[in-house]
């Protein structure tokens, strides 16, 4: 592998695409400053090993993560003619946030959180939502009766493939705010769920800073 | 085609960083100064018992050359006693056999001795430059050098190291700011 990289960091490849600081020549002395005694390298070879070094640990704390492997199952997706009163039952029966929504070949059309349920019944909190049942109690139900889960969903949902790997994932997870998402086959059909919480505690991210 | 290969062959000529090593502190060169004192005039001492001059002066400008490395850059892999101790033998081994064999062509054994003694010490994790030296003084010795044959290899090339090792172990340990050695083997 050394025999790649003959001498500069220019020859690198920089492969995993994760971010790197570019150090500079005055980085790398000044650190030396801080080291008593001669140091035998020079800031060149020093930028390379730091790279390659950088490289192998950012393949030994991700290379290994794939979304297939950290999902949860799901026993039983939302359908998008439900109303949202069975969809409710569903979600707490599952003990989850939210469930993925799908068509009649269980691909994923959309998701629905608790989140939407409040969105849908006009409340910003439960609380709020507590309030206006104890004020209209009919209109809430006739709500929850009559409003399907395609009326609610979010949809698309924010989804990621089986594959997909530390970075996909996290990109996916900044692109909405939700605690969990649908992991999709190639052709969109559902395959489980994956939760933030799930995704953090994998990886120890809190040794890293 | 070969006019890119070119270029990319003179731009390496170039050199690839403006930084090289920061000055030491005066600390650091005192501690160096201290340590390759009593290195080789440790050395050199041990050296009067068995060798006089051309001899002395060959071995003792090999040993001066381990000298900056095991007090001058201490971190350094090339000055770890598995290097320094490796590096001299390996190469005196290496050096005898050359002059054994090739003592008819002066010229051949000596390249051959450092050139070898490099190969040797790469393909061993060894490395330390002095050993070239001590290969080439295993060729270029007078007749009394020759005419230990492998002996050179336990004197000087293994008693020399290690009395150097020995030095270094109990002066570049005394400063808070020195640790001898990074790594034994």
């Amino acid at each position: 592998m050394e025999n790649k990289f003959p001498g500069s960091s220019e020859d690198v490849p920089a492969g995993d695409g994760v971010p790197e600081m570019e150090l500079t020549d005055e980085d790398i002395l000044d650190a030396m400053r801080h080291i008593p005694g001669f140091l035998d390298i020079s800031t060149e070879d020093f930028r390379v090993l730091y790279h390659l070094a950088h490289r192998h640990a950012v393949g030994r704390l991700f290379e290994g993560t794939r979304a297939d492997r950290l999902m949860r199952t799901v026993q039983e997706p939302l359908h998008p003619q439900m109303t949202l009163a069975g969809a409710a039952r569903i979600i707490a029966l599952c003990g989850y946030k939210g469930l993925p929504v799908v068509d009649a070949k269980t691909s994923v059309i959309g998701m629905l959180t608790e989140t939407d349920f409040l969105r849908r019944l006009q409340a910003d909190t439960f609380l709020d939502l507590m309030l206006r049942m104890l004020d209209d109690t009919f209109e809430f139900t006739h709500r929850c009766h009559e409003t399907p889960v395609s009326a609610a969903m979010i949809s698309p949902a924010v989804t990621v493939s089986g594959d997909a790997g530390f970075w996909e994932i996290m990109r996916a997870f900044h692109r909405h705010a939700g605690r969990s998402m649908p992991v999709v086959a190639g052709d969109g059909h559902l395959l489980g769920m994956i939760f933030r919480k799930d995704f953090l505690a994998a990886h120890h991210l809190e040794d890293l800073w | 085609m070969v006019s890119t290969w070119l270029r990319e062959y003179l731009r390496k000529m170039r050199g690839s960083t403006r930084g090289s090593p920061p000055r030491v502190s005066n600390q650091e060169i005192l501690w160096s100064w201290f340590g390759a004192f009593l290195g080789i005039a440790a050395v050199a001492w041990v050296s009067q018992l068995f060798f006089e001059g051309i001899d002395l002066t060959l071995m003792i400008s090999s040993f001066g050359s381990s000298a900056v490395l095991l007090y001058g850059a201490v971190r350094s892999p090339l000055a770890q006693p598995r290097n320094l101790i490796g590096g001299h033998v390996l190469s005196a081994l290496v050096g005898v056999t050359c002059w054994k064999l090739l003592h008819q062509q002066l010229w051949l054994a000596e390249a051959l001795a450092v050139a070898v003694s490099i190969a040797v010490m790469h393909a061993t994790r060894t490395l330390h430059p002095p050993g070239g030296a001590t290969a080439l003084v295993a060729v270029i010795g007078s007749n009394d050098i020759h005419k230990l044959g492998y002996l050179f290899v336990l004197i000087p090339a293994t008693l020399g190291p290690l009395i150097l090792l020995l030095v270094a172990l109990l002066v570049n340990n005394l400063s808070k700011t020195r640790r001898y050695p990074e790594i034994w083997f």
